[in-house]
């Protein structure tokens, strides 16, 4: 290797979860969903054969290598248990299923297994929860445990989930057709929010030792690009939400500060928020404005836009941020929502404002189990002088925080207030 | 790494050459993807790490396949015909001052993780 390139580790960072996402997908797709266990056990012991072979040093090309491998254990456990009964007619022979995974396994055909995969999952039949959970785990190549961990619930829920799943997938006949626009375009609001939900748990997520998971955002922003290679899939809505995910997760870096604590919007280093990500995007953002429709996607992006545009809390065009919320609201009505836009009046017309239309959503119940609306409503009780809310609201938020940064990061506030 | 007062310009001399000899560590209970990635991250941090202080002369990993010859008669057998702990995946040739301290390089190697072994044996001409 020479000097410059990327080393082992960098090459094999999200390798096999990546491969693990492809070549589930390029076999279920192939050998039909009623495969699916033979599948993800074939691609599991190639993904094992792999480890052990490589801990010395790294083949010169390894999804070379796991392609192969994936693709002799499949063949051969087929014929191990004579399954070509079970296949579809045009597989029945071994010269045929060679010829036709071989060509499922082909890079080209990645990003439409990876989306008949994802269409397939996000059925009408099955919760949103288990679309995430799904994605997670066939596209993303988390482990149950995994999961578990980054929703913070307990590895028998995601079990569940992910037993549903497979018992949907495995009654299907075939994957989701990806060339058909009427068919793709009936599964993709359920994708789209299955994507923006997996995004949002990375973003602010409830782990208590890891509350952001880069992994989840990048794979989320990664699936909707995905879906802009597909003809049939790509729309002005999805640059919409990746022009969203690119924004949010430019200034994924600098929510933290270094001892791992939430650090507010007017705290953060803005020189540090992520160029190439926020270029991308801007030209997703333009892209999107191409759509008849504004959905909420565009708004939330739009909203995005102006936080990484602005160069200071202070510059920032708030009046245009509260419009978005406000037209938001009118799409979308929901606690945090009116939070946001609350907070937005704040920085718009003064603190008191701000505080008034906060405490008008004060009674939803969702919002009030967030941390974030006690905090938010202590810094606005603090600055139009209820030093005595304040202190109870922060305190409250102490108690609802789910992670150390967040508790870290109001009990700051906190004495900060007492000093 | 030296803080005897005047070892220093005697160091390079006094390395010896040792071979390890990996056995196992081979996971076989299921593992995610992330497992399986973070388990090559660390082999590749800790073969770089004797890379970069010098240490690692060289080595090679071995197929799991291939055969033996046994006795007068010369019997061929295929594989190698051990248990997966005992099959030997690899080799690498160090230098090191001591068999300590090339056994205390040797505690960083991930082949523990999963019940592997490291047999670590000074070559008998072994000045590095």
């Amino acid at each position: 290797m020479t000097r410059g390139d990327p080393g082992p580790n960098e090459l094999v960072a999200d390798l096999f979860r990546h491969e693990s996402a492809h070549l589930v997908a390029a076999l279920t797709g192939v050998l039909g969903p009623s495969q699916l266990a033979l599948a993800e056990d074939v691609v599991h012991d190639a993904l094992l054969a792999a480890m052990d072979a490589w801990r010395f040093e790294l083949p010169r090309d390894p999804k070379a290598w796991l392609l192969q491998t994936a693709k002799n254990r499949a063949i051969d456990r087929i014929r191990r248990e004579r399954r070509f009964g079970t296949l579809a007619p045009q597989l029945a022979s071994e010269w045929a299923l060679h010829v036709a995974v071989e060509a499922a396994l082909s890079p080209e055909q990645d990003a439409q297994n990876q989306l008949a995969m994802m269409l397939s999952i996000c059925d009408e039949g099955l919760s949103i929860e288990t679309h995430v959970t799904l994605i997670l785990r066939f596209l993303c190549g988390f482990s149950a445990k995994e999961i578990a961990s980054a929703f913070m619930l307990d590895t028998q829920t995601i079990d569940r989930r992910l037993h549903r799943g497979r018992a949907h997938l495995k009654q299907l006949r075939r994957l989701h057709d990806v060339s058909d626009p009427a068919r793709v375009r009936a599964r993709q609001p359920s994708v789209l929010q299955a994507l923006y939900l997996q995004f949002n748990e990375g973003y602010h997520g409830s782990d208590p030792v890891d509350p952001l998971q880069p992994a989840l955002c990048a794979d989320a922003l990664r699936l909707a690009e995905l879906l802009l290679e597909i003809p049939a899939a790509s729309s002005a809505e999805v640059h919409a939400l990746s022009a969203l995910f690119c924004l949010n997760a430019a200034r994924l870096g600098t929510r933290l500060d270094a001892e791992g604590v939430f650090l507010p919007l007017a705290e953060q280093d803005r020189s540090c928020w992520d160029r190439s990500l926020i270029a991308r995007g801007l030209a997703h953002l333009s892209a999107s404005a191409t759509g008849e429709q504004l959905t909420r996607w565009h708004l939330e992006a739009g909203i995005a836009w102006e936080h990484t545009a602005a160069p200071s809390l202070a510059a920032t065009d708030w009046a245009r941020i509260a419009g978005y919320y406000d037209a938001l609201l009118l799409l979308n009505p929901n606690g945090i929502v009116a939070m946001n836009r609350a907070l937005a009046i704040a920085e718009l017309q003064g603190a008191q404002a701000g505080r008034e239309a906060l405490l008008e959503v004060a009674d939803d119940e969702r919002l009030q189990r967030t941390p974030f609306f006690w905090g938010a409503l202590a810094d606005l009780d603090a600055r139009v002088g209820l030093d005595a809310a304040a202190q109870r609201h922060f305190e409250h938020a102490v108690e609802l925080s789910r992670s150390r940064a967040e508790r870290v990061a109001y009990q700051r506030k906190l004495a900060k207030l007492r000093n | 790494m030296d803080d005897r007062p005047n070892g220093t310009d005697k160091r390079d001399r006094n390395m010896l050459k040792y071979m390890y000899i990996f056995r196992g560590g081979v996971a076989t209970e299921p593992l995610s993807p992330t497992e399986m990635q973070a388990h090559m991250t660390k082999w590749y941090a800790w073969a770089d790490g004797l890379g970069r202080s010098g240490r690692r002369l060289g080595g090679e990993p071995l197929q799991n396949t291939g055969a033996t010859i046994r006795g007068r008669e010369r019997v061929v057998s295929d594989g190698p015909y051990v248990e997966s702990k005992d099959l030997v995946a690899g080799f690498m040739l160090i230098a090191a001052e001591s068999l300590e301290e090339a056994t205390q390089l040797a505690q960083g190697c991930p082949v523990f993780e999963y019940g592997g072994s490291v047999e670590i044996r000074p070559l008998l001409e072994g000045r590095a």
